[in-house]
């Protein structure tokens, strides 16, 4: 007891109580989550004051006689009248490891009621990206387990890669899918299952989602064990406006510790086109002047910075990454509209899912012609681009002859072989929710295809094949999978071992 | 209220008139009111309501507010006055106000600065501190 006394006593002897100068100013008025104050002469650009009562607020308008800010919290304990003080502080969110595991709203509090978050470290919301000298180009793959990107449409590390379609057409799910192929990884990194893995942490930002879908992704990743290598920063569409816009740039903070630590983070945006509503919002109750579909001017320069964060750093600078996934909701398949056009040219390359394929069964519904990274195959492991250096071509063109088959019945042998071909890749791209397939089966299925071990097997029965192909040699291949994976490219030993395997499991196969 | 561009600069342009030798000139107030109402421009009344705000955060500017918790005795309130004098130049009004919630101490406000040495805003200091 004694020594608590004591302690409370020096840290009362250690606290400044002396007089302070502060700058104050007066509510004028306030609603809407936002209040107009009078006075406030000293306040800076995105300097965070105080209210009465413990609430704070951010000064985002600095007009001639008056300051406009936006409230974080509760808005209701504000009133006119009242007197506000600046901080000189920045707003800031805690940061670091404590958070992994988590599920915390914009200013990084806990809403899992798992007791307090641990960490003395803590980041501003808003920090100029990484420039020139700082950074390094793409050259390390995201593995997402999904066949489908991972062979046509590489991620690395460092890149910023949108995931655009309506509305139900499978976005979130590949987010997902790929935040539990990290999970995966990490966890056989961890086991030294594979050698010199750098682990890759994972945020989930969920901006203006419904409360449901959010406790459904936290439901999956929790089921998968995703969860102890992923942070889910909450901002629904009962939060206010305020912490909608601010929750990507909490995301970003968050990532950016990882990445100034020499770590990978991978950090998903669900999504911008409600996190630009919400920024509409503050904007107008602002009285800023509107532009195109009354956003506001610096929409644009709200995601470029956002998303500008993003980087792959040298190694003299530590050689962190931060991945950014964003996603982009359109409506009725319009990429042309505002900010669909705003994201795709600042993100290097999108994935975009129809909704016609979708209903059509081919899941995920990726659009082979309209999705590209703009990284390439610098993102690719060699074994893969082995296998899949002309997937995408022989698939572009297989929809060619495809629409162009269906006039007449007789074709060409060489034509027919390329349409049978297109219809096998089709069926191995399909893939269902929440089953990443490891890059070596990726490779051992795709060398199948490429040397003509699927050209048999019937269309509506390719799916089946794999399946058991990968659990075969999961379970009788082990040695070859391991070594796919640890020399990370097809040499002659490994390819006549994989013909060996195939020839065998032919006979197995009825 | 809803203001637009020319009732801003209508009014800012009737602030500006409103100094002489940098100090507000209660004299120049008045003509400037009746001459805008003699002339009734479009948007007067809103003009002069504009108008009188700038003046009333003028004014602000110019004036100190000193809380105690209880009756200061002259000698003190003519240092306060003097050194507050100092700071902001010689046309600054003062305002001496008892306020007991502050337990104890001095509370200055000019302008928008503040400087507080009460006890109660010490221990809402240690308050958050702890």
């Amino acid at each position: 007891m004694s020594s608590i006394l004591e302690e409370i006593e020096t840290k009362i002897e250690g606290l400044k109580t002396a007089t302070t100068k502060t700058n104050v100013g007066v509510v004028r008025e306030t609603g809407d989550g936002v209040a107009r104050i009078e006075g406030l002469s000293d306040v800076m650009l995105n300097e965070m004051i105080e209210f009465p009562n413990g609430v704070f607020g951010l000064a985002l308008n600095l007009e001639e006689t008056e300051v406009g800010a936006i409230l974080l919290g509760e808005t209701t304990k504000v009133s006119q009248g009242d007197e506000v003080k600046t901080t000189g502080k920045l707003l800031q969110v805690p940061v670091g490891k404590a958070l992994l595991g988590r599920v915390v709203n914009t200013l990084g509090q806990p809403l899992d009621g798992k007791g307090p978050i641990k960490t003395d470290a803590f980041y501003p919301l808003e920090k100029i990206a990484p420039g020139v000298i700082k950074r390094r180009s793409v050259s390390q793959p995201v593995q997402t387990g999904i066949m489908a990107i991972d062979a046509m449409i590489p991620i690395g590390r460092g890149q910023r890669e949108l995931i655009i379609g309506d509305r139900a057409t499978g976005k979130t799910t590949i987010a997902i899918d790929t935040i539990i192929s990290q999970a995966r990884l990490n966890k056989a990194g961890e086991e030294g299952q594979i050698k010199d893995y750098r682990p890759l942490y994972c945020i989930y930002v969920a901006v203006g989602q419904k409360n449901s879908n959010v406790a459904r992704a936290l439901a999956v990743l929790e089921k998968e064990g995703a969860m102890p290598y992923t942070t889910i920063i909450s901002a629904p569409a009962s939060d206010t406006a305020t912490n909608q816009y601010l929750a990507p740039f909490a995301g970003a903070a968050m990532g950016e510790w990882f990445m100034d630590n020499g770590m990978d983070a991978l950090i998903v945006y669900d999504d911008l086109s409600k996190h630009a509503v919400a920024y509409r919002q503050v904007s107008l109750v602002l009285k800023r002047p509107s532009g195109r579909e009354a956003y506001p001017g610096d929409v644009f320069y709200l995601h470029s910075r956002l998303l500008e964060r993003s980087a792959r750093l040298t190694e003299e600078s530590g050689g962190g990454s931060v991945t950014a996934l964003p996603i982009i909701e359109t409506q009725a398949g319009d990429v042309s509209a505002y900010i669909p056009t705003n994201v795709i040219s600042i993100t290097d390359g999108q994935i975009y899912l129809e909704t016609d394929l979708f209903y059509q069964g081919i899941r995920p519904a990726i659009s082979v012609g309209l999705s590209v990274s703009r990284v390439g195959s610098a993102a690719q492991i060699k074994a893969i681009k082995q296998v899949a250096g002309k997937v995408k071509l022989d698939l572009a063109q297989f929809r060619e002859l495809a629409a162009f088959a269906q006039f007449g019945s007789d074709l060409d042998a060489a034509t027919k072989a390329r349409l049978d071909r297109g219809q096998r890749i089709v069926e191995l791209f399909k893939q269902k929710q929440y089953t990443p397939i490891p890059v070596e089966e990726q490779v051992a299925v795709m060398w199948a295809m490429q040397n003509g071990y699927i050209d048999p097997v019937p269309v509506e029965r390719v799916k089946e094949f794999q399946l058991k192909l990968q659990d075969w040699l999961q379970t009788r291949k082990e040695s070859l999978l391991t070594s796919i994976r640890e020399k990370k490219q097809l040499d002659q030993e490994i390819e006549s071992q994989l013909k060996t395997a195939l020839d065998e499991f032919k006979i197995t196969w009825r | 209220m809803k203001i637009n561009k020319e009732i801003r600069q209508l009014s800012r342009e009737m602030l500006r008139a409103s100094f002489t030798d940098g100090q507000l000139d209660s004299g120049r107030i008045a003509s400037l009111v009746d001459s805008l109402i003699a002339r009734k421009p479009r948007n007067y009344i809103d003009v002069l309501k504009n108008y009188r705000r700038l003046l009333r955060l003028e004014v602000e500017k110019r004036r100190a507010r000193i809380e105690t918790a209880s009756e200061v005795d002259r000698e003190a309130t003519s240092k306060v006055i003097e050194n507050l004098k100092k700071r902001y130049g010689d046309d600054l009004a003062t305002e001496f106000v008892v306020n007991p919630q502050l337990l104890g101490g001095m509370r200055i406000r000019v302008g928008s600065d503040v400087w507080d040495g009460t006890v109660r805003n010490r221990l809402e200091q240690l308050q958050q501190q702890l």
